[in-house]
């Protein structure tokens, strides 16, 4: 006889044990599908490498054929299967800007920076698009951002520098520049070319001495250099050091016409200069006379239009050129004020001409370096 | 004692197993919308290759709709459209009873018909997809029914987390729109899911966000009035998108049952004609959501694609096609608000926000208004761009896209899509109330049908035979409505005595559902000739009892003596005086 007491107690171990094991099994059906799931992502992931470099190989020969909206519309895509792959981005921030879409070339740029903000090529597409939007602040931010890269070598940091410094320069922007030209010339390498590069530099945004120091240090690793000649005779004589800048230009190539014209005013200086140093008295005499001469001999040849407001100025002229013609043959030739009121009479004189005559001469502009030289100035 | 312990520790034991299963769960459903995603890719790929000729854009969406549409109507009649309804429904009707064939069918033909250039997302069969292993998964570790359903969300949330890469606004999205409330019994789990989902993702895809956006940031207060008018024109699209998915729908279902093998090939052949014009809208195209999030796209581009990505998912989905609606909203909403923003850039007297900032703001604006689920937009939009500062004009631009079309449409979309295959999903204020004495109380199971061919001379011979107030008229499957006496009387004074039953009804009549509670079922039964239908909401024409007011008068009754009635009904077939009310239709909640 049976009963409800003798009927088997349902045993809860057995659905236990069976729920660790289907616990268990689902476990591994999780770490399988895992390793599986991986294995597939992969392969799709190398399929769309492959698939985003073929999308780049369009784009550039679409870019070398000249059409840069296909080119955009490839790159675009080949940036958007493999975004870790910058050359891609690079590529279309490239191609938006050829096109004149800089603003959108501009968020490409800046959307790489995000994921990469010490990347100096980055940096230097930003600088070079900010130079082309006209944001001087801007280029100047990127250009830093890339030369202070720490992935940068020394040679690019460099170069980049000297691009940087030609921006700013075509800005006149001299005295962002000058900081810049200082901190490129402080690791420049044992050769010409690259100081005799810096030297050019100097001279445009205004610093002739450094400009000189630049193209002496070019000319003591290569003495024969010819833009280093020039470069330095022109600065030389910038700063008045007309010997010097004599010994250059006496060197430098004569096909450059910019020698050709320093070179003779400053034989013309060094030779008509009543007041240069270590002369005898006899000749700054001789020189204050032949300058007067030629003063007053250009006074008769360039006169100015009737009635003209230069007229008066003119009598003027002549009349203190009399005056002191008259001076000349006195005693007083021979004192010093006497040299320097001629030096700025002729001064005078010379400037007055370089506005009234058709065709200066350089003996008008020698004269007129030669009053600057010695403190004169315009009335 | 020791039973009661035992029972104490198995059921200890369920809850601890739930948690290690949210985890497991979490791991599949993530893994299952990784490898959807790369086989989504990998397919169109080799569909499609690098260049795809038009004649290869044109014939491809036909051609392998040819093969989903046998699948879907052969083997996987359940896995049509979104997941996202079908999921609430199993959640909601079916005890989360998700077959295993579903998250298996969902797969392959999602693959295929996204893959094959279809204009539809991706999530809402994660979604399904989720739920369905997970169903799977608890019925297999014979849960209790309770936990089983409790597993369809946490699956939804962990695949959607996994498909979208936003852990929260997943969770969110599977508590605002499948749960359809903040249930704290399930935040835990939806979360650990959710996160382990994502964690899993991002272990085998990398930490890569979905979209790289920059940014952006509300410009200048003025602004909200431009983001404001984003919300309005969202609101507007939203209803256009709704609209038009449901027409066209509609459409599709009404054609011959036959046909509905070849609807997803027709479907195909337009969207092939479309994309040989506009490759742009093929797929999910999240590349060009990603463009528009960076002003990448020009303001005739943004609006080309926003009008045509619209029409070509409502054709895709209508069609019946296997795919989603979150992404091509997401587009769309892109679109609209990049174009918004570019006009605003260009025009406004005040400083902007670039346009991108737009198309984010518009890409929320969508999804709150055609999917109706604001927190989920907000919160998504913010794990997408990892910044509060565009929250603000989001979130106005959210309250009157969602406003807008709640004003003017009545429904989700999503539960206006199961309206249209007749389930009816219950509202929370009457799931809040099931507990409550519903209609299953006081209806009868056994109920008389008139057939639909009857005359209407028979049939009025037939009630006063029975001395019934009125007859259901149809099959206990197939319910076309009701008649009463009165009716029957004045079709027969018209001289429409001969003409049958069918004819002279259009299909639309009062009703309630098993779990309406008592309130809703008086009201409703006022309204009706003295026979009130209790049909499924699985299937909103199949009659499950019928209340009556000899069956309302007998748990009156029984309540008075004490004794609380039994849930279906009493058996018996009393009939009721009738009332005069015309038919209405079978409208959800």
């Amino acid at each position: 006889m049976t009963s409800a007491t003798n009927l088997p107690a349902a045993d809860p171990s057995g659905r236990i044990h069976r729920e660790i094991i289907q616990l268990a099994v689902l476990i591994a059906i999780a770490g399988a599908a895992f390793v599986l799931t991986r294995a597939v992502a992969r392969a799709n992931q190398r399929a769309g490498l492959r698939e985003a470099a073929e999308w780049y190989e369009r784009g550039q020969q679409r870019l070398a054929a000249g059409e840069v909206g296909d080119a955009i519309g490839a790159f675009r895509r080949a940036a958007a299967r493999n975004r870790a792959d910058r050359r891609y981005g690079l590529a279309l921030a490239r191609a938006l800007a050829t096109s004149g879409q800089e603003p959108s070339a501009q968020r490409v740029l800046l959307s790489l920076r995000e994921a990469a903000p010490d990347d100096p090529e980055i940096s230097v597409e930003l600088a070079r698009l900010a130079a082309g939007l006209q944001d001087v602040p801007g280029a100047l931010r990127y250009y830093h951002a890339a030369v202070y890269s720490p992935w940068i070598g020394w040679p690019d940091r460099r170069e980049l520098r000297l691009e940087l410094i030609r921006l700013l320069l075509a800005q006149k922007q001299a005295g962002r520049a000058l900081p810049e030209l200082l901190a490129v010339s402080m690791d420049l390498p044992d050769q010409a070319g690259p100081h005799v590069e810096v030297g050019e530099l100097f001279s445009a945004a205004g610093d002739v001495r450094q400009a000189l120091a630049q193209f002496q240090r070019a000319l003591q690793l290569a003495p024969r250099d010819g833009q280093a000649l020039v470069g330095a005779g022109l600065a030389a004589f910038e700063l008045g050091e007309y010997a010097r800048a004599r010994k250059y230009l006496d060197s430098a190539p004569a096909s450059v016409d910019a020698v050709r014209s320093t070179r003779e005013l400053v034989e013309l200086v060094l030779t008509r200069d009543p007041l240069a140093s270590r002369i005898r008295s006899a000749e700054r005499q001789r020189r204050l006379r032949a300058n007067m001469s030629y003063a007053q001999e250009r006074l008769a040849a360039c006169s100015p239009p009737p009635e003209s407001s230069l007229e008066d100025q003119d009598l003027e002229l002549r009349k203190a050129l009399e005056s002191f013609q008259a001076r000349l043959r006195t005693p007083a030739i021979r004192e010093q004020d006497t040299i320097e009121s001629g030096v700025e009479l002729t001064f005078q004189i010379a400037t007055r001409l370089l506005q009234t005559c058709p065709s200066p001469e350089p003996l008008d502009r020698a004269l007129i370096v030669i009053g600057r030289q010695h403190g004169a100035a315009e009335q | 004692m020791s039973t009661l312990l035992r029972v104490d520790r198995l059921w200890l034991r369920e809850n601890q197993l739930f948690l290690a299963l949210t985890i497991v769960i979490g791991v599949l459903a993530g893994l299952a919308a990784v490898l959807f995603t790369v086989a989504i890719e990998q397919t169109s790929h080799r569909l499609f290759g690098l260049a795809p000729s038009a004649l290869r854009l044109f014939a491809i969406p036909p051609l392998m709709s040819l093969v989903t549409g046998v699948l879907l109507v052969k083997f996987f009649p359940d896995v049509r459209g979104s997941g996202v309804p079908q999921t609430e429904a199993a959640y909601h009707l079916s005890g989360g009873v998700i077959p295993a064939r579903v998250p298996f069918g969902k797969f392959l033909t999602g693959v295929l018909c996204i893959g094959s250039g279809h204009s539809m997302g991706r999530e809402g069969p994660s979604v399904q997809i989720g739920a369905g292993l997970a169903s799977v998964i608890g019925r297999w570790l014979r849960l209790s029914p309770a936990n089983v359903r409790d597993l369809v969300p946490v699956g939804a949330a962990a695949a959607l987390s996994a498909a979208f890469n936003t852990p929260v606004a997943a969770v969110l999205f599977a508590l605002e729109e499948i749960i359809g409330d903040m249930n704290a019994t399930l935040l835990g789990s939806t979360v650990v899911a959710s996160v382990v989902a994502v964690i899993v993702e991002r272990s085998i895809l990398g930490n890569e966000p979905l979209f790289h956006v920059p940014a952006y940031q509300l410009v200048h207060p003025a602004e909200l009035g431009a983001y404001a008018a984003l919300g309005i024109i969202g609101g507007i699209l939203s209803l256009l998108f709704s609209r038009a998915l449901l027409g066209l729908r509609g459409l599709f279902l009404r054609l011959p049952q036959g046909s509905k093998i070849f609807q997803p090939a027709m479907g195909g052949l337009v969207i092939g004609a479309i994309i040989v014009f506009c490759p742009a809208v093929m797929g999910v195209g999240y590349d060009y959501v990603d463009q528009a999030l960076n002003g990448g796209l020009l303001l005739k581009t943004l609006a080309i694609l926003c009008v045509v990505k619209m029409a070509a998912t409502v054709v895709s989905y209508a069609s019946g096609n296997a795919g989603g609606i979150f992404a091509p909203s997401l587009y769309v909403g892109a679109m609209a608000g990049g174009a918004v923003g570019m006009v605003v850039h260009r025009f406004a007297p005040f400083p902007t926000a670039e346009p991108g900032a737009y198309a984010l703001v518009g890409m929320g604006t969508l999804f709150a208004g055609i999917i109706r689920a604001p927190m989920t937009s907000v919160f998504m939009i913010f794990e997408i761009t990892q910044d509060y500062q565009i929250l603000v004009p989001l979130m106005v631009a959210n309250m009157l896209s969602f406003a807008i079309s709640k004003r003017y449409q009545r429904l989700p979309v999503y539960h206006a899509l199961l309206e249209q295959d007749d389930v009816h999903l219950p509202s929370p204020a009457i799931e809040a109330r099931a507990t409550a004495r519903t209609a299953r109380h006081v209806m009868r199971t056994a109920v008389p049908f008139v057939p639909a061919d009857t005359s209407v001379e028979a049939a009025y011979l037939s009630l006063l035979e029975q001395d019934a107030p009125a007859q259901l008229v149809g099959t206990r499957d197939h319910l076309l409505g009701w008649v009463t006496r009165q009716q029957l009387e004045q079709w027969r004074s018209a001289g429409r005595s001969a003409d049958p039953l069918a004819s002279m009804l259009d299909g639309e009549y009062v009703h309630v559902h098993p779990d309406h509670p008592i309130d809703v079922v008086l009201d409703r039964f006022a309204q009706t000739g003295g026979v009130l239908p209790v049909v499924s909401r699985t299937a909103a024409r199949r009659v499950e009892g019928i209340v009556t007011l000899d069956s309302i008068l007998k748990v009156v009754d029984r309540r008075a003596r004490g004794r609380d009635p039994a849930p279906a009904g009493a058996s018996g077939a009393e009939s009721d005086p009738p009332a005069t009310r015309p038919n209405r239709g079978p409208t959800a909640d």
